[in-house]
């Protein structure tokens, strides 16, 4: 459970709210264990007089109460969740150079979001029943306690065995079958998107029936793993139901020799094992909750892989990038991508880098951003290293177009004013212009205010490419890294995005990263990588 | 609110049809379980009622047993209910999903001209999966809201109707609070739904772009922004959920209004001396709880049918499987030497654009090759299309060996062809897998020889595990050289007679090319070829290859050179 406590703990800011919810919560726990109480109790003819004023008080207030505990506590969990939320984002931003985001990682994150908002049930479902559990236990044995000290502890016995005992054995089992659980709808996920990608390869190869088996068998496995997890929770459901029978049924014998107060007293008992009634089932859910946080508090809290330095050298005035004998592998038991690269890229400078795919263009782009760090050799920014450099700072330098770059689900201005946020009106228009896309962005009735993802405006990835491109071009930094940024587009299109940047793009050094030329591009140097070194090319 | 289309509507009822339908069982168990909480409490009455009244209708001891066996008998209804629900959810999904999954396979790649292959995927998993409650908790609670409560006020009715006059009242309460507050609080909660959904939805896009923001250096912006937009939606929500919340308000009124009236009208026949019965006073009291649970089940799940809306929209706008084919004719084609001839073949995508083809004819003998050349949107690829029945052509024959391949089952033309696309696809699994996956039942030794003809040595050569290596998701990338060699040895390992190249090359780098090309041209010698390619390169397969080149441009074919 140490996972779902780290989780609770980010949410200390919210303390105040968590509390009053909570508070609000035992209140009306214990207005309905009252209200039953006294109508049980209207039989004893020795509270006959104080009963009836009880009901009418107890009555209104369970339900007032219940109001507003529903209230406070969904205000403080989307409180505490957006909170999460934030706190999730900024860790993994700061941890993108560790590699999440730079592959393909988008089912990755879509999992992790997912383990996000599987923290809804924490705070509701499992801290607030634990702790009107606590509170109930006590009330119980003191108001047992003073009239039959051996049914107060049986009654203990029986409360704890179904309120702690057995939501903890469930709890346990279903971490367990966490991990397996997300494996399996990971599975299936995959299968699944194999299948839809593959399509053409599905038909051509006639293997409609093979694949649609796959699946078949991945969601098997996935309904299996789901069965175990029910299985432990109805167990443990059916175990607190007995505890709470038997604890009745003791009471209904032991209350004969109280007479009339036997009544409240298989009351109270009923009442006060009603309320822990969905304990063991939150504990199963507690258990996938802490499956989940752990992979959570992995992504956001492990290692940083490149911190920035304690002390970074202020950004220098100049903006030549120079490789220095770099050799770098993506893990050690990866073949190297680079080996002694060398490269000189003097401010201004129009270059070219060619190479296959698997030949390390990304890679290079990669280590530039410092996205990666070279196991040898060293990069340098206007003759400093960018390892003394802050991230920040050096990709306010360095901008980069790339098959990973997003467009939101935000308007086209917002979308561009990521790369330029006091960017004017004009200079919208002017890159829009450049990347040729004014046009259509000029046909919409809502222009730059257009959403992106509302159905009707939806952009063809041709257009996609090239508002991405726009963005790219507004960005203040002074060298652009434009990893095939043609990709997608058709041939047409791509002869005029490149005419259009030989004309743009003043001072700015731009990196063409390609696996061929068209030959419009107007380039001061062509390099090609191969054998993990850049080799000057004939333009 | 958005308005739900028919369609959408219709598929809905079509589901709730068959899943009330499957739904009996959990509905039976339910209503058993009502009826063994209605024993425990009568017997828990009678004991309770010992303690006023020394006689009691029922001796103590019979009374305590009885109630510890339908104790043990509930528990075991109570695991079975849990097992049938889960039974009832687990059989929905996997009709839906094998349903969902077929037609979009049926379908076929015309289908990527409309929709992106993730969100297919999305629709296929999560919809589906998020479908679970409609099915195993929804569609019985709405059964057991009605059955339940009707089935105890019967037996209340026959002990103290005025008892079960007030459970009646008190229970259409609900309903008709629901109904004044009412639709309008339905209406809200799918609004919260929806604005929950849609906050999701924005994290999850931030997450996605996370390498974007974080470049540009916006990551305090964007975390300030997704904090504000959560503490704006909040707001929004709350405000929704206070009215949303007033129809559990009704139900808890209900529940302590029935409770209290029948306390206190119990306890003051109980002061003026008149409870004859205090046994049945106590067993109404104790079936109260009883009474509202199925309606508490029953709101409990409303969350459920808004899930069942969301996926409506989108599972029923799924391509319809076709009737079963009536057994035409099988015709069988000689698989050596095939001729492919299109005789005034035209396609049309969209009625509302040009043709993709119109009136094309041609013919290539066994053993030919013809390069088909053009700028992209010429047509080209629609040929290849047709050939491999992705699409049919809207008129004119194309036959095999004389034989129209309209007539030919999909299977007996897949097998005839072997294709080769610009970015073959690889499942996640070993090359070695993604290799079989063109021959199944193909030997070690088959796939070892396709893989050495693809010349995938070169690259397999430098990983740990050679052609066992994992590939895919999350395994390890390949580069579009490396991957269009698996291509290659699948078309070696299917061995078909006719070879289908829609610009195989098109997106590797000039080196690479030349490579590949000649594991190509080793891999047509024997086969009737169709390749396409655009006008540069098409150029250069000329004249390595020979062959004859026929010209597209708009659907047409403007020239054929080289020896017919």
């Amino acid at each position: 459970m140490k996972p779902l406590l780290r989780i609770v703990a980010l949410w200390r800011g919210r303390a105040a709210w968590l509390v009053l919810g909570l508070l609000i919560s035992l209140a009306g726990s214990l207005a309905a264990i009252g209200l039953t109480t006294a109508s049980g109790a209207i039989f004893a003819t020795g509270v006959i007089l104080a009963a009836p004023v009880w009901l009418r008080v107890l009555g209104p207030a369970r339900v007032v109460l219940r109001y507003l505990e529903r209230l406070t506590t969904h205000d403080a969990l989307f409180r505490a969740l957006a909170d999460l939320r934030v706190w999730f984002f900024r860790g993994l931003a700061v941890r993108l150079a560790g590699g999440l985001g730079m592959r393909r990682a988008g089912d990755v994150l879509a999992r992790l979001v997912g383990d996000i908002e599987a923290q809804d049930v924490v705070y509701m479902r499992i801290l607030i029943p634990l702790c009107c559990a606590l509170v109930v236990l006590p009330v119980l044995v003191i108001l047992i306690g003073a009239r039959d000290a051996w049914l107060a502890a049986a009654l203990a016995l029986l409360f704890v065995t179904a309120a702690f005992i057995l939501p903890a054995w469930a709890a346990r089992g279903a971490m367990a079958g966490g991990t397996s659980l997300a494996q399996a709808i990971a599975g299936l996920r995959v299968a699944t998107l194999d299948s839809l990608m593959g399509l053409r390869e599905v038909r051509a190869f006639g293997a409609e029936g093979r694949m649609l088996a796959t699946v078949q068998s991945r969601e098997a496995a996935l309904i299996a793993a789901q069965r175990r997890h029910m299985r432990g929770g109805a167990i443990a459901g059916a175990g607190a139901f007995l505890c709470a029978q038997s604890a009745v049924l003791l009471a209904l014998l032991a209350g004969k020799a109280q007479g009339a107060a036997g009544i409240a007293l298989v009351f109270l008992v009923l009442a006060a094992f009603d309320s822990i009634a969905l304990l063991p089932r939150a504990g199963a859910q507690a258990g996938l909750a802490a499956a989940a946080a752990v992979r959570v508090l992995e992504a956001a809290e492990g290692p940083l892989s490149l911190p920035d330095p304690a002390n970074p050298t202020p950004l220098p005035p100049g903006s030549a990038l120079r490789f220095e004998g770099v050799g770098f592998r993506w893990s050690p038991d990866r073949p190297p991508v680079f080996d002694g690269l060398t490269l000189d890229i003097p401010k201004g400078h129009r270059i070219a880098l060619l190479g296959p795919s698997g030949a390390g263009k990304s890679s290079l782009a990669a280590l530039a951003l410092r996205l990666a760090a070279p196991q040898q050799g060293r990069i340098l920014l206007g003759g400093v290293d960018i390892a003394n450099l802050a991230a920040a700072d050096l990709r306010s330098r360095i901008g980069w177009l790339s098959q990973s770059t997003t467009l939101f689900d935000d308007t086209i201005r917002a979308n561009l004013l990521l790369a330029r946020p006091d960017a004017s009106e004009e200079a919208l228009w002017a890159v829009l212009a450049q990347a040729q896309i004014e046009q259509a962005v000029r046909a919409l009735p809502e222009g730059l205010d257009s959403y992106l993802g509302e159905a009707g405006h939806r952009f063809s990835g041709g257009q996609s490419r090239r508002l991405a491109l726009a963005r790219a071009l507004l960005s203040p930094a002074r060298i652009l890294i434009l990893d095939e940024p043609c990709a997608g587009l058709d041939a047409d299109t791509e002869r005029d995005f490149l005419t259009t940047l030989n004309a743009t793009a003043d001072e700015r050094t731009i990196i063409l990263i390609a696996h061929r030329l068209t030959g419009v591009e107007r380039l001061d140097r062509i390099f090609r990588l191969s054998g993990g070194r850049a080799v000057a090319a004939a333009g | 609110m958005e308005k739900t289309d028919p369609g959408a509507k219709l598929w809905l009822a079509d589901q709730a049809r068959i899943g009330r339908r499957a739904a009996w069982p959990l509905v039976a168990a339910g209503l058993a379980g009502t009826c063994l909480a209605a024993g425990q409490s009568f017997f828990a009455a009678d004991l309770l009622g010992g303690m006023l009244t020394p006689s009691a209708p029922v001796a103590p001891l019979i009374a305590a047993i009885g109630f510890a066996v339908l104790a043990l008998l509930r528990a075991g209804v109570g695991v079975a209910t849990e097992g049938l629900t889960f039974r009832a959810g687990a059989n929905a999904r996997r009709r839906l999903r094998s349903d969902a999954l077929s037609r979009l396979l049926d379908a076929g790649p015309a289908l990527l001209h409309g929709a992106h292959s993730a969100e297919l995927a999305a629709t296929v998993v999560d919809r589906i999966e998020a479908l679970d409650g409609f099915f195993a908790r929804w569609l019985p609670a709405a059964t057991l809201a009605v059955a339940g409560p009707a089935l105890l006020l019967l037996v209340v009715l026959a002990l103290d109707p005025l008892a079960a006059l007030v459970l009646l009242v008190t229970g259409l309460m609900v309903p008709i609070a629901m109904a004044l507050s009412g639709i309008g609080a339905g209406r809200a909660a799918q609004r919260q739904f929806t604005a929950m959904t849609r906050l999701q939805t924005r994290f999850l896009d931030r997450m996605r772009g996370i390498a974007t923001i974080v470049l540009n250096g916006r990551i305090e912006d964007e975390a300030a922004a997704l904090g504000r937009a959560a503490d704006e939606l909040r707001r929004r929500t709350m405000r929704v959920l206070r009215v949303a919340f007033l129809s559990s308000v009704a139900l808890d009124c209900a529940a302590a209004a029935a409770l209290v009236i029948l306390a206190l009208r119990a306890g003051s026949a109980l002061a003026a001396g008149t409870l004859a019965a205090p046994t049945i006073s106590l067993f109404v009291l104790l079936l109260v709880p009883e009474y509202f649970a199925p309606l508490r089940g029953f709101s409990a799940a409303y969350q459920d049918q808004f899930q069942a809306r969301a996926a409506a929209a989108q599972l029923s706008t799924l391509p319809p499987l076709p009737a079963p084919a009536p057994p035409r004719v099988v015709r069988n084609v000689a698989a050596s030497g095939l001729t492919v001839a299109f005789d005034n073949v035209s396609l049309v995508w969209d009625p509302a654009r040009p043709p993709a083809l119109s009136n094309v004819s041609f013919r290539v003998s066994p053993g030919e090759t013809l390069v088909l050349a053009g700028p992209s949107g010429a047509g080209k690829s629609s040929v290849i299309e047709i050939l491999l029945g992705f699409v049919r052509p809207t008129s004119g024959r194309v036959t095999v060996n004389g034989a129209d391949i309209a007539e030919l089952v999909p299977a007996a033309l897949s097998r005839l062809t072997a294709w080769i696309g610009q970015r073959p696809v690889l499942f996640a699994g070993t090359l070695r897998d993604n290799i079989r996956f063109a021959r199944p039942e193909a030997s070690e030794a088959e796939v070892d020889e396709a893989a050495r003809f693809a010349r995938m040595d070169s690259f397999t050569a430098g990983l740990p595990d050679g052609l066992d290596t994992i590939v895919g998701e999350g395994g390890h990338g390949l580069s579009g050289g490396q991957a269009q060699r698996v291509a290659i040895a699948r078309a070696f390992l299917k061995s078909a007679p006719l070879l289908l190249l829609d610009e195989p090359t098109a997106h590797l780098d000039p080196a690479t090319e030349a490579e590949v090309l000649e594991s190509l041209r080793r891999l047509t010698l024997g086969r009737t070829v169709i390749l396409v390619s655009h006008s540069v390169a098409a150029h250069e397969f000329n004249a390595v290859w020979g062959g004859r080149r026929l010209d597209l441009r708009a659907g047409r074919v403007v020239s054929a050179r080289g020896a017919a």
